[in-house]
């Protein structure tokens, strides 16, 4: 920078330095000195150079003559009280103070971290048990629905049985009716006559409910002879539709009696439920 | 007091110190600039006596005057210094100081005020000459006309009868010779 080269070149610095100037010079300097840092530096060249020379030609003053400018500008003398040693603690414990707050801040911080995180714990534990609980429930409803599932299948599975015996001309279906006693009564007997199977039907079962001392028995008539088939109970919630019995090669008629629980070898014709014939 | 441990900040230090007012500004001061501050007034006035009362009134100037002190315009020691001169010159262009050593001149029958208009030295003191020794003497001359003796660049230049310019550049190339030397 040629402008600013000259203006060094010029000597004008060390007379600021040296304070020979006018106040509109000192001025001068002082903007010049804001606008260029070359200025500036050298200035501060010649400062360090003068304040060099000056402490290598210093004078150690007289000893008391410190008291005496200390006590003209009333501050306390060294001789007084050890100021200087006074003086510089009051720094260290400033440093040492600062030091203590800035631990406190950091305790605090610590603090208040260890409350944060305890809150995040406990709000995580909670929601954890909250999880666990649904999974559990989940879980049940899960099995539920499973079972519900094989259930429906089971019956499907038989419900498909039952319409292709309709097809089947194997398959004997007989209508069962009331007699005397209880004409409402009503049932379905399924028989196979190549596999001699014989299925009753629960969801087409309406006989009255008997209790524990009794249960219903199936019998075939077989050429006017009755011949046991099993015994069974009145009941509406089966897991099957289709309930199997003893197997028979020929019947003409089916019957069911009402007989001590167990069965009896040869039927009470006064406690007939059901009849009805097998049709050909 | 000699025992004592001497005090010593960095300069931000010193100058936040000094604008508070606070005591030890004013003690790490003393112990790090008195010797190099009295070295100064000591060039401009001979009388060690005298000389120490300056270095004293410099002191409480500083201490009284330290907020108009302004680091963008220099360094403290520069402010100070020109405060210890300052107060030399003025003290040395006196009417009464000028008496005091008319009559010392009467009393010693030592010609006091040629020996101010010489530029002499302490015997101890480093001389610019001895420093700047690759500088013929009319240039550390102007130096030492403006430096210790209170003149003005512009009397220097009148009592060498030399122009203005050339005192300035004769100024410079002084201090330049004090770079080098403390560099």
């Amino acid at each position: 920078m040629e402008e600013t080269a000259a203006y060094i070149e010029s000597g004008t610095l060390e007379l600021y330095v040296l304070g020979l100037l006018s106040p509109a010079e000192e001025e001068e300097v002082e903007r010049m000195s804001a606008k260029y840092p070359d200025v500036r530096q050298e200035i501060t060249a010649i400062e360090l150079a003068m304040e060099h020379y000056a402490k290598a030609n210093a004078i150690e003053p007289a000893i008391g003559l410190e008291d005496k400018i200390f006590s003209a500008i009333g501050t306390p003398s060294t001789f007084i009280e050890p100021t200087p040693q006074a003086t510089i603690i009051p720094l260290n414990q400033t440093n040492h103070s600062r030091k203590v707050r800035t631990l406190q801040y950091a305790l605090v911080a610590c603090i208040a971290l260890l409350l944060v995180s305890t809150a995040a714990l406990y709000s995580a534990h909670s929601r954890l048990d909250d999880a666990q609980n649904q999974i559990a429930q989940l879980s049940t409803q899960r099995d539920k629905f499973a079972a519900n599932a094989s259930f429906i299948e089971q019956k499907n599975i038989e419900l498909h049985q039952i319409a292709d015996m309709v097809a089947n001309p194997s398959w004997s279906i007989v209508k069962l009716a009331g007699t005397g006693a209880t004409p409402n009564s009503k049932m379905m007997v399924y028989w196979n006559r190549d596999e001699r199977s014989v299925l009753l039907d629960n969801s087409k079962m309406n006989l009255p409910a008997n209790d524990t001392e009794h249960q219903y028995q199936l019998w075939a008539l077989v050429n006017g002879k009755p011949v046991d088939l099993g015994v069974f109970d009145m009941k509406t919630d089966r897991e099957h539709i289709l309930l199997k019995m003893k197997e028979i090669p020929m019947a003409q008629a089916f019957a069911v009696t009402l007989e001590k629980r167990g069965g009896s070898p040869v039927p009470t014709m006064s406690a007939m439920a059901v009849i009805g014939n097998v049709t050909i | 007091m000699a025992l004592t441990k001497k005090i010593s900040l960095s300069e931000e230090e010193l100058v936040r110190a000094l604008k508070a007012k606070e005591t030890i500004a004013i003690q790490a001061l003393y112990d790090m600039y008195s010797g190099a501050l009295l070295g100064v007034i000591s060039r401009i006035i001979l009388q060690p006596e005298v000389a120490e009362d300056l270095l004293q009134e410099t002191f409480i100037k500083i201490w009284n005057s330290g907020e108009s002190y302004d680091s963008s315009k220099g360094r403290l020691f520069t402010w100070m210094m020109n405060v210890a001169r300052n107060l030399s010159i003025d003290k040395l262009r006196s009417k009464d100081f000028r008496n005091s050593v008319k009559n010392q001149d009467i009393e010693n029958n030592v010609d006091f005020i040629d020996a101010q208009k010489k530029v002499t030295f302490n015997a101890d003191l480093l001389g610019l000459r001895e420093m700047v020794t690759a500088l013929k003497p009319e240039f550390t001359k102007v130096l030492e006309l403006v430096y210790f003796k209170g003149y003005t660049h512009i009397e220097a230049a009148e009592e060498l009868a030399l122009p203005l310019g050339t005192v300035k550049t004769r100024i410079r190339m002084a201090i330049m010779e004090l770079r080098k030397h403390f560099n």
